[in-house]
């Protein structure tokens, strides 16, 4: 495929890349300074919704939809909060653009409060970010000095500030709700809905969520317009009135098993396959792969049949898994146990549940409880069907919970044990030859410690 | 009428009510089963044990649109036109589900655990949960941390409901409960050195579906199965907080708060909850006593009713004192009997006791500082014999001007409620009769000693300070010896058969126009009797201008 | 409770303090609060949970209940002069990061979550640090070693600790 000329990385590798001179020395600012001078905040948000830009956080929810959905001739305050907190295994494309090209997130946060008329935007960022923190700092500091925030930006009654606030290593802080209880200060358990965050958010005010990655394509659909963003990408299925696209570059990350891991930029769509053989330089160590994530390791697996699927917000739900998620791709080669690969899954969800919902916090814990007595040798080929019964009843999708952490930690058991029955099978059988036929409840291993 | 649909069946809800599902299948008789979710409590929609199928019906075509996934009914708001499927086979499995979750970690404790009989976590097992343990086992037992003086917590039991917490934050507003970890390894605890120790602290417990949080003072005292259950006043202060005395084989064993929305809503608090110990107190007076050459004897009790009667019938002149503490029913009545021995006996207001100040909690729930039932329904029986609420003092005034020489002095106060120098006044009497619960420097200038009941022995009704009648029956039997208030001054009465508070209240309601609400039916929620004093009122201005 | 020897200093109050006027309510600050504790003191102890209660108008409950949702800080005494945070999170696991973590605590001679007896260092496991694309990884205080391996992390372990 032709080579795609990268323009949310464009600035990334010039020196200085993070500074605002380097910024504006390639146009950096223009479009905040149009859109603020000649544009309404209807128009703005007019123009974003007409992009179909899709959020990048994971959800892909229209991004001009949700903006609004706030209420018209609210008195205010209006909140916008920008989740930083980007802790989906094997994503790494926010801190980039954070670490890199800080200035392109703030002027598409400033166009952004400019359309919603909120004049306090807080950045949660997650502790594990220091980089950023002080890049992203660095910056605000910058815009304040040069009157891109603070009072009356550009002479015009529109004011803003941009707060940094830092988490401290919950991946439940990048829920949109529960990050706004713990930008409120207490523990982070996603909110019930309704009432939504654009009604009642943070500090009981309309507020908007948006992902760094999204902030970062309002600059750029500002700066060259939604007919750009709409050149590139997958469009909408004309026999579906329902599917918005899948419009505008995306930044993929690809790790695990392969030669170049990184954060590459490309048109939503590419394939699995292309991402790892024309950005990756292929599966590493001369293997084959054998599976992958497609996005963020909540979507599930791809078997190696599947990668050719294409990355978009449509693909990979054709194939069974949740979507395209934060479109981080981890690449599993052939030596890979799946039961390792499921175990540290499950390890990872029942960490992360926030504990609140009673599916979520049990089942994560009782999945993880069965792959530890898989790999201790005891498990039981019934283990699987009850794993596969967590894996289809716990989530925001059935109903059973408050939010989708427990869709995350579904997905993936119900790929990996449906993908890869038979190497499950296989390996209770050999590691329990004289009990993995029982049915029976069987006695808990001995607690292990916290984690 | 907004109408809603469960299961098939409308009902129509009153124009204006805000319902959940839960609420609203109540109405159709259906229970939804629930955890965390409280009609006093915010709506948290954790548990998700709740969960049902919901759907709207087209108003003009009956069309109907189900939501594909399951939804708390919680926090499903029951408009007009709003279906609710409780019994469908999704509902059912999911139920199994968060039913079978709650147990995968959860101790079982039953045997050696207080809430077994009215534990939800039970309850639901037997009706919604898997019919086989699936998950591994683990037997153990639950650990055990203390809360504060009255509460403990047995850690494992506890199913997250985040009730008690929410309780502290939002109606005690003391926030000393919190929760502690994260996912599975929550918990509940307190801060170190910040205990749980509010005044409402006992609520919590009610609040707990299962038997993480335990009454101290009730640990390990009873099995549940064995107690009767009856609907009572508490008589701790002038709110009149609706409660159940719980009882078995005449030993009360707790005080639990029932629903009015009118007077406490779903709350108690501690000093009423846990204050009923001296029901079976070993200082209580039993074996009523006559004064003979300055010694008592004991006498039947149906020979010094007989003994009083004929005494009564002749001195100059007679004062009853109407404790606070006494029903409606006993206050009306002795002061009938009063009235009929001597048409001029002086009927007055008994001691007030009155602790501290009122104090109010978050949510408006107040504890106040007039420390018994019934001061507003005795001063109306004092007033419908008297020209203005007299007290003891003007007693004193009478006795001491030599008119009045027998007095008839009821107490039942759980504290000392009469001094030395107040009860020498009484001295000059040639017959004073006292009637109480402990002892006193009166009882022991008494010429009749008549031991009486405590709220849990008796039967009638009592007005809070919002002028709120509210009926109690009686729970346990008084301690040998000791004969009620209201049975004693029946059969001074000569009325025929057994004493029936219901038929004393309709026979005073149509005769004091105070309580002319009471005259009919009382519900288990009192009835406000302003609502007839105002049309009383109206009548006297209405009788006065004509 | 005890409140005889306070645990926040001035500096500490005035930097809690200057967070006030970013958010409508004082509670939003419970986390800058605590990092600005936990940063100087590698550990918030309850003492400074009161205080930080007192400042903000809340229970300590209501600290503590936040607080330890986290994980992340430590209470009953500090963590090691340098914190590691060795990622555990598939990438990385992926590329041998639990078997780094596992070789440089046996090295260190402590589990994940405890601190050297010299107080020198703390080694915990993370879930995903966000640096997939430098697998395995870890975090030192503001330092994000890459491509870790069981030399180079054995090396860090031995660094920290002075010794050779």
């Amino acid at each position: 495929m032709a080579k795609f000329e990268p323009v949310l990385l464009a600035n990334v590798d010039n020196p200085d890349s993070h500074t605002l001179k380097v910024y504006e020395a390639s146009g950096g600012y223009k479009a905040m300074k149009r859109a603020l001078t000649e544009m309404t905040p209807v128009a703005v948000i007019d123009l974003v919704k007409s992009s179909n830009l899709r959020g990048r956080g994971g959800a892909g929810f229209p991004t001009g939809l949700k903006w609004s959905f706030l209420p018209k001739d609210h008195p205010g305050p209006i909140y916008m909060c920008i989740n930083a907190d980007e802790s989906e295994p094997g994503t790494f494309n926010n801190r980039i653009l954070m670490e890199e090209d800080p200035h392109q997130v703030i002027e598409g946060i400033i166009i952004g409060c400019f359309a919603t008329r909120a004049q306090t935007a807080y950045i949660y960022l997650r502790y594990e970010y220091p980089l950023s923190y002080d890049r992203l700092q660095g910056a605000i500091d910058e815009c304040y000095k040069a009157g891109y925030l603070g009072k009356n930006i550009l002479g015009k009654e529109f004011s803003l500030d941009i707060y940094l606030h830092r988490g401290a290593a919950a991946y439940i802080c990048g829920e949109e709700t529960g990050l706004i209880e713990s930008l409120e200060g207490k523990r982070a358990w996603p909110r019930i809905k309704p009432p939504f965050p654009a009604v009642e958010g943070v500090f009981r005010k309309p507020t908007v969520v948006n992902n760094i990655e999204t902030m970062a394509c309002v600059t750029q659909i500002l700066a060259r317009g939604a007919d750009w963003f709409k050149s590139i990408g997958i469009p909408a299925d004309p026999k579906n009135p329902r599917d918005p696209g899948s419009y505008g570059p995306k930044l993929y990350c690809l790790s695990g098993h392969v030669n170049k891991p990184g954060c590459y930029e490309a048109p939503l769509g590419i394939t699995c396959r292309q991402l790892i053989d024309e950005f990756g330089g292929g599966v590493w160590k001369g293997r084959k792969a054998k599976a992958a994530i497609p996005g963020g390791i909540s979507m599930g697996l791809l078997s190696e049949a599947e990668l050719d699927t294409p990355l978009d917000f449509a693909g990979p739900g054709r194939v069974g898994c949740l979507g395209l998620g934060t479109a981080a791709v981890v690449v599993l080669d052939e030596t890979v146990s799946m039961v390792d690969f499921l175990h540290n899954s499950c390890r990872f969800f029942a960490h992360e549940s926030c504990g609140q919902c009673t599916p979520c916090r049990e089942g994560t814990e009782w999945s993880l409880r069965m792959l530890d007595r898989i790999k201790a040798g005891k498990g039981r080929l019934r283990d699987l069907d009850l794993l596969l019964e967590i894996g289809d009843t716990i989530g925001i999708i059935p109903g059973t919970t408050i939010c989708g952490l427990s869709d995350g930690a579904a997905w993936p058991i119900k790929n990996a044990i449906r993908k890869f029955r038979g190497e499950f099978e296989e390996y209770i059988k050999r590691t329990n030859p004289t009990g993995y036929m029982v049915t029976d409840a069987v006695d808990a291993l001995p607690i292990l410690a916290a984690h | 009428m907004p109408k809603v649909i469960v299961n098939g069946q409308e009902i129509e809800l009153k124009a204006g009510e805000k319902l959940n599902g839960i609420q609203a299948a109540q109405r159709a008789g259906v229970d939804i089963p629930h955890y965390c979710w409280h009609a006093g409590l915010t709506v948290v929609a954790s548990c998700r044990m709740c969960l049902v199928e919901t759907g709207t019906r087209n108003a003009e075509t009956g069309a109907i649109t189900m939501v594909p996934k399951l939804v708390p009914a919680c926090q499903t708001p029951a408009t007009d036109n709003t279906i609710f499927i409780t019994n469908s086979e999704k509902v059912q499995q999911a139920r199994a589900m968060v039913e079978e979750d709650l147990l995968i970690d959860h101790p079982i404790d039953c045997p050696i655990c207080d809430k077994a009989g009215e534990c939800l976590l039970q309850d639901y097992h037997f009706e919604h949960g898997q019919d086989e343990r699936r998950a591994d086992i683990r037997p153990f037992t639950s650990r055990r941390r203390e809360m504060g003086d009255t509460v403990t917590l047995f850690i494992d039991r506890c199913v997250m409901c985040t009730r008690c917490v929410r309780f502290t934050r939002e109606i005690s507003g003391s926030s000393e409960l919190m929760v502690i970890n994260r996912g599975s390894h929550e918990e509940i605890d307190v801060f170190p050195g910040y205990p749980l120790d509010n005044k409402l602290s006992g609520n919590v417990v009610d609040l707990c579906p299962v038997g993480a949080l335990g009454d101290k003072d009730f640990l390990y005292q009873q099995r549940v199965w064995f107690m009767k259950k009856h609907p009572g006043i508490c008589t701790g202060c002038s709110t009149g907080c609706s409660i159940t005395v719980e009882e078995n084989q005449d030993t009360v064993y707790r005080l639990k708060p029932r629903t009015n929305p009118h007077v406490n809503q779903w709350w108690m608090c501690d000093e009423g909850r846990y204050g009923y110990h001296y029901v079976h107190s070993d200082k209580r007076l039993t074996g009523a006593g006559k004064l003979e050459d300055s010694d008592y004897k004991n006498v039947e009790w149906s020979h010094i009713i007989t003994d009083l009667d004929e005494r009564l019938r002749k001195v100059r002149g007679l004062g009853v004192v109407l404790s606070p503490h006494l029903t409606v029913e006993e206050a009306y009545l002795l002061a009938t009997y009063a009235r009929s021995v001597d048409p001029n006996a002086m009927i007055v207001l008994g001691h007030v006791p009155v602790v501290g100040v009122d104090e109010t909690f978050k949510n408006g729930f107040t504890i106040r500082a007039e420390k018994c039932p019934n001061r507003r329904g005795i001063e109306a029986i004092v007033l419908h014999y008297m020209p203005k609420v007299l007290t003891v003092d003007d007693l004193l005034a009478e006795i001491a001007a030599g008119r009045i020489n027998a007095a008839w002095v009821t107490g039942g106060y759980k504290e000392p409620w009469i001094d030395e120098s107040t009860a020498v006044q009484f001295e000059a009497l040639d017959t004073l009769i006292v009637q109480d619960i402990f002892s006193s420097p009166l009882w022991e200038r008494a010429t009749y000693q008549l031991p009486g009941a405590v709220f849990a022995e008796r039967e009638g009704s009592y007005v809070n300070y919002a002028d709120r009648l509210q009926n109690a029956v009686w729970a346990v039997r008084p301690p040998a010896g000791v004969r009620v208030e209201a049975s004693v001054y029946w059969q001074l009465l000569g009325r025929p058969g057994m004493y029936k508070a219901r038929r004393v209240l309709t026979e005073l309601a149509g005769e004091i126009p105070y309580f002319a609400a009471a005259a009919g039916a009382v519900s288990d929620v009192g009835v406000d009797l302003k609502v007839n004093l105002l049309a009383a009122k109206s009548e006297v201005v209405s009788a006065a201008v004509s | 409770m005890s409140t005889a020897e306070h645990v926040l200093t001035d500096e500490m109050i005035a930097e809690i303090k200057s967070y006030f006027p970013r958010y409508p309510t004082r509670q939003a600050v419970t986390l800058p609060a605590l990092h600005i504790v936990n940063e100087r003191l590698r550990e918030v102890p309850l003492q400074a949970v009161v205080e930080i209660a007192e400042l903000l108008g809340l229970a300590p409950a209501e600290v503590q209940d936040t607080l330890s949702f986290y994980g992340f800080f430590k209470q009953g005494a500090p963590h090691g002069e340098v914190r590691a945070w060795v990622c555990r999170s598939i990438s990385c696991a992926l590329r041998g990061g639990e078997e780094v973590l596992e070789h440089m605590c046996h090295v260190a001679g402590i589990e994940p979550g405890e601190t050297t007896a010299d107080g020198k260092l703390t080694l915990e496991f993370a879930e995903c640090l966000g640096a997939c694309d430098f697998a395995p990884c870890m975090l030192a205080g503001k330092t994000l070693h890459k491509d870790l391996t069981k030399e180079t992390g054995e090396q860090f372990v031995k660094q920290v600790r002075g010794s050779r």
